[in-house]
């Protein structure tokens, strides 16, 4: 179990490292999204690589320009480790918000509707495009 | 007593990140069942929380394993078989 979880981390780490030093803009070695090739629409992951480089160079405008969910998910790590972390160190009780039954579904219909809306190419919603 | 039931993990957080890094559609499940580990919880039924909190983590595991099929298989397509010259532009995931 243990040797899992440490081969795990290395791997994440030798890919993390492989984002930040070559930018998926300019280089072709990393995968297209299917869903993008097969259909020619974007689906809610599509600019993630592009925005993960942006994101270990802390530029974090264009992160949000290349996939907005990532706001989302930041959110989520940063809030879900915070919680946890003063619930455990200075006993507390705070309720974690991720638990509410509501969340889930919220945060799916988000996801959803991210879908539609960065498809449309017209004015206001042509930003959410990658 | 059952009040003092200890929630089980909801993987809602590896869910999302499923979903916009790795695999879409498992990470949808993965946050479906999220929801139901919640609700299920929040309602008192312990047992159906515990179940849809283990097939959530299975989902996000699966998500998790296609995700790094998906770009560790093609980096090795690209650098070993020398896809590189077949395929070559920008990026588009």
């Amino acid at each position: 179990m243990k040797i899992k979880h440490i081969g795990i981390g290395i791997v994440f780490i030798i890919i993390l490292c492989l984002y930040y030093f070559y930018n998926p803009t300019i280089e072709g070695i990393f995968p297209k999204c299917p869903f993008y090739s097969v259909t020619g629409l974007y689906c809610p992951g599509c600019g993630s690589q592009r925005a993960l480089h942006q994101l270990l160079h802390f530029n974090l405008l264009e992160t949000i320009n290349y996939n907005a969910l990532y706001v989302i998910g930041l959110f989520s790590i940063l809030y879900n480790l915070i919680i946890k972390g003063v619930n455990t160190y200075f006993n507390k009780g705070y309720y974690n918000y991720l638990n509410h039954p509501k969340t889930p579904i919220v945060i799916g219909v988000i996801i959803i509707v991210f879908w539609i809306l960065r498809n449309i190419s017209s004015q206001p919603f042509c930003h959410l495009a990658p | 007593m059952e009040t003092n039931q200890e929630r089980p993990k909801n993987y809602l957080v590896e869910s999302i990140l499923v979903t916009i890094f790795c695999c879409l559609p498992l990470g949808i499940v993965g946050i479906i069942n999220a929801s139901k580990v919640n609700s299920e919880f929040e309602q008192g039924n312990f047992e159906e929380a515990n179940k849809a909190s283990a097939s959530a983590k299975k989902w996000a595991k699966y998500g998790l394993i296609a995700g790094i099929i998906g770009i560790v298989g093609y980096l090795i397509f690209m650098f070993a078989i020398g896809g590189m010259a077949m395929l070559s532009g920008s990026s588009g995931y």
